[in-house]
């Protein structure tokens, strides 16, 4: 007899199964458009109600599915509070996009197979949500892949394209690259257990036979194994690839959703299997997070086709979420070695933890937000090279507004959900003074500073971005004739921007909810330390406080206010329509600042790790002073791909010619090698 | 037991015969001589174990490898009409030397099993090292001659090898098992003449050299 709950589980497996049969049997109907996404969006309506129900406190939640082969474990499907906030993130998520997705495949009907993208739409987020709520190894890894090869499916989407199918196919090699190191590391955990139940992991924490060198082993893999689904550098190349090269509701969801269930089996296996009992573990994941914080925004920068700039967003905040994940983990550990030493490390834990996990909530919301929003822009203007947008706030006022809350988000600006969960972070990391440990004590400050540094680019990166697509005039026809998005697309954006809004003003009534997480997972509650009232303060003392309500209201009270002194104090100026002096040449939209004239600066700064390289050909003609033709050309260096992939396939194909020689295609040569094998073996083991 | 012995060496002498000769058609009439003599050996096995049912096995391997096979092989051949030479890789006085060098190879192998076990009776110590050198003389002919029917009869050698090494080691085995053998070997001719002549329609020529265009 199955329970209400596990009802509503089964209703969730059944409408996602039956929206993938239904895209396939209408194809080419009208009713493609919508029945999909509506199956989708009510399954993440389910999945909503389902996490929710497990975060305000009924209770666990298990569904057993039929297990045939029982040495692999029993399979069954577990919402603990922590796969329940992922859970509840996700299924918000995706059900915005959902909602967006209706208007916004309108653009493919006729020129790419509709039935294709709803089946495939519809199984990656079935599989997404199985990912995070499977209780069992096997189970995982087969959610796990069915996730990878949908996504990479629908990376190649739009397959006449060139660079979808080369994407595509990156992001297949480095995607089974991980889940090979997350399979060894999950057999490796089976030979301690001798189950695959994730139950039955969780007792590896406690178990005396499972030696130190063995967990860093199991970490080590799951490290880069999870990594490179998470984009952390240098697994990244595939993702700055992969998830533009995708169709934009299909971007959003990977860039805000799938990428964080590398997070959440990441804090899953870390605090929940292995226990964090070795400082330096958190200590390589704060230098690989802070890296790669820093190497996403810089490249964001420096990009100028959209999607790609907020894909390498991606990686930035990947990298700022593992940040407060590594921290997170040197505070653990450093508690759990020497607990005397100072009684609040395992509340600072706990802060980095929460601050990590709200980071989660907010990026998710807040890029798929932008990735929505640039769909709507892109389908607009027809380019994904913001050099050729411009002007766009007029003609998609809606469209402006929410990108801009969006951006203001993704920049932590307060009061927004951006800047809550990077304040907690920041408090985190400077309340750590009294570790003694060298190596915490250079780390710790190097990845305040890193964060520093990313978030301000980051603004800077945001400013650019929007600038150069929404404000000025437009700089091509094709931005010239930009028209308002279609309304599911903008209703899909709408709830994500008030939701932006909602969480960052509201933050105090949610963080006890992530604080009940992150405990699940620590044993350390710090809600009641943390909010009070309406004010957040920090758990340790009196270092801090803040009120992002309070901040709220501030705004909304001073920003009239401004605007009144100033107009009482400087009057009311008549306003004077005129050009501007243009040296007698006309001065059209060419001349504006450009977008990579506005990050020129920054990438000058970083040259040494953004090298961009710009040719400037001149065509000579009679004049010396006047060339013919001017030809610009600028590119940003691939580095990883040239330093680090490269040498690395090339070794890998050379060493594979030299071996093909023994592959002549005769069958007395093959013949021949078994014989010489055999009689060797014979003689030797005689 | 002397009988046996040397028919185990007429046996092997047999099988470096083939490997010496040049034309096609006289390897079958060896494999054919080869299996009579492998099926004599049978008997002479069944009489000293007195175990009825090696008999049939022994008439069995008479007549189906010593007569139909070859028949059948012959059959083969004329149809599609290989022609005579055998085609070698290796030539063959090099082959004659390689079959001599793996004959005291495979004595040199089997040393350690036949020294030191008082149990083991004669036919063992002299057979299973000539069986193992006929297995391995049949594999270097698949190895070192080109057409595809010389493959088939270098596969039919190895069988022959492995037949006298399951009457040396074991006097027999089951009569349901090697039942089961000789329609597996009859079903192999089969589908491997079936083949040949597909190789022959394909390339016009039986010559599995040829097979290599079809490598990448």
């Amino acid at each position: 007899m199955l329970l209400p709950d596990q009802m509503l589980f089964a209703a969730l497996i059944t409408i996602s199964l039956a929206g993938a049969m239904l895209a396939v049997l209408l194809d080419r109907r009208r009713a493609c458009l919508t029945v999909p996404y509506a199956a989708a969006a009510l399954s993440s309506a389910i999945a909503l109600i389902l996490s929710l129900s497990v975060l305000l406190g009924l209770g666990d939640f298990t569904l057993a599915l039929p297990t045939y082969i029982s040495r692999l474990g029993a399979f069954s499907l577990h919402i603990d509070r922590l796969s329940a906030f992922f859970l509840l993130v996700a299924s918000i998520v995706t059900m915005c996009v959902s909602i967006y997705s209706m208007g916004y495949l309108r653009e493919y009907r006729g020129r790419y197979s509709m039935g294709r993208m709803g089946f495939l739409f519809n199984i990656f987020v079935l599989s997404l949500y199985m990912v995070l709520t499977a209780g069992n190894a096997v189970l995982f890894l087969v959610a796990w892949e069915v996730m990878s090869v949908s996504s990479y499916l629908l990376v190649m989407y739009e397959w006449r394209r060139e660079d979808s199918v080369s994407s595509g196919l990156l992001y297949l090699v480095m995607t089974h690259l991980g889940t090979a190191l997350i399979s060894t590391a999950f057999v490796l955990m089976w030979t301690q257990t001798g189950s695959f139940d994730f139950s039955s992991f969780a007792g590896i924490r406690e178990m005396e036979t499972t030696s130190g060198t063995m967990r860093s082993a199991m970490f080590l893999l799951l490290l880069i194994g999870f990594g490179t689904k998470a984009g952390l550098v240098p697994m990244h190349v595939w993702l700055p690839k992969a998830h533009p090269a995708a169709p934009t509701n299909m971007s959003a969801l990977m860039s805000a959703v799938m990428v964080k269930t590398a997070v959440f089996m990441m804090i899953r296996c870390c605090f929940g299997f292995l226990g964090v009992t070795e400082v330096w573990w958190g200590l390589l994941v704060l230098l690989i997070a802070s890296i790669s914080a820093l190497v996403g925004v810089l490249y964001a920068v420096a990009e100028t086709d959209i999607k790609r700039i907020l894909a390498y967003s991606t990686v930035e905040n990947m990298g700022i979420i593992f940040i407060g994940l590594g921290a997170a983990m040197v505070f653990q550990a450093s508690a759990a070695g020497d607990p005397m030493a100072n009684p609040y490390l395992g509340d600072i834990a706990a802060l980095a933890l929460v601050a990590s996990l709200f980071h989660v909530m907010s990026h998710a919301m807040f890029k798929s937000l932008l990735f929505m929003g640039a769909g709507a822009v892109v389908g607009a203007s027809h380019t994904r090279n913001i050099e050729e947008m411009g002007g766009l706030g007029r003609k998609m006022r809606y469209t402006g507004v929410l990108f801009f809350i969006g951006a203001l988000s993704i920049s932590a600006i307060p009061p927004l959900n951006g800047f809550v969960g990077e304040w907690m972070m920041f408090q985190s990391l400077l309340l750590s003074q009294t570790i003694s440990d060298p190596m915490v004590n250079i780390l710790i400050p190097a990845a305040v500073a890193a964060l520093a540094l990313a978030g301000a680019i980051a603004a800077a990166c945001f400013v650019r971005l929007y600038g150069a697509v929404f404000l000025a005039r437009p700089r091509s026809e094709h931005a010239e004739a930009a028209k308002e998005a279609p309304r599911p697309m903008l209703a899909g954006m709408y709830v994500l921007g008030a939701l932006c809004v909602l969480t960052g003003v509201l933050a105090t009534l949610i963080i006890p909810v992530v604080d009940s997480v992150s405990a699940s997972m620590l044993g350390t509650s710090i809600a009641s330390r943390m909010v009070n009232g309406l004010t957040l303060i920090t758990p340790a003392g009196d270092f801090s406080y803040m009120s992002p309500l309070a901040v709220a209201v501030m705004f909304l009270l001073l920003l009239p206010l401004v605007y009144l002194v100033a107009n009482r104090l400087g009057g009311s100026q008549p306003t004077v329509r005129e050009d501007t002096w243009d040296c007698g040449t006309p001065l059209g939209p060419r001349n504006e600042y450009s977008a990579t004239a506005h990050s020129q600066p920054l990438t000058r700064l970083f040259g040494q790790t953004v090298r961009v390289k710009v040719e400037v050909a001149e065509t000579p003609s009679s004049s010396p002073l006047v060339p013919a033709r001017m030809s610009f050309r600028r590119e940003v260096e691939p580095v990883f791909e040239r330093y680090l992939y490269d040498p690395v396939s090339r070794a890998a194909i050379s060493l594979s010619k030299r071996i093909s020689v023994i592959q002549m295609g005769s069958i007395q040569a093959y013949l021949a090698y078994i014989f010489v094998t055999l009689l060797a073996l014979l003689v030797v083991f005689r | 037991m002397n009988l046996i012995d040397s028919l185990a060496a007429v046996f092997l002498l047999l099988a470096i015969l083939s490997v010496a000769s040049g034309r096609v058609i006289s390897l079958v009439r060896l494999f054919s001589l080869q299996s009579v003599v492998l099926g004599l050996i049978a008997a002479a096995v069944a009489a000293m174990t007195d175990a009825e049912h090696i008999y049939v096995v022994a008439a069995l391997t008479i007549v189906l490898k010593g007569v139909v096979m070859p028949w059948g092989l012959r059959y083969v051949i004329d149809k599609i009409g290989v022609k005579k030479d055998v085609e070698p890789i290796v030539p063959l006085p090099a082959s004659l030397l390689i079959c001599a060098v793996l004959t005291v190879l495979s004595f040199y192998i089997v040393q350690p099993f036949v020294t030191g076990h008082e149990v083991l009776g004669t036919i063992t110590k002299n057979c299973l090292p000539i069986s193992l050198a006929v297995v391995f003389i049949g594999f270097f002919m698949m190895i070192a001659r080109k057409k595809a029917l010389t493959q088939v009869i270098g596969l039919l050698l190895m069988e022959n090898g492995l037949f006298l090494a399951a009457y040396a080691v074991a006097y027999g085995m089951p009569l349901v098992v090697e039942l089961g053998v000789f329609f597996d070997i009859l079903v192999a001719a089969l589908i491997m003449g079936v083949l040949a002549f597909r190789i022959n329609r394909t390339f016009d020529s039986v010559d599995t050299t040829i097979l290599r265009r079809l490598h990448d």
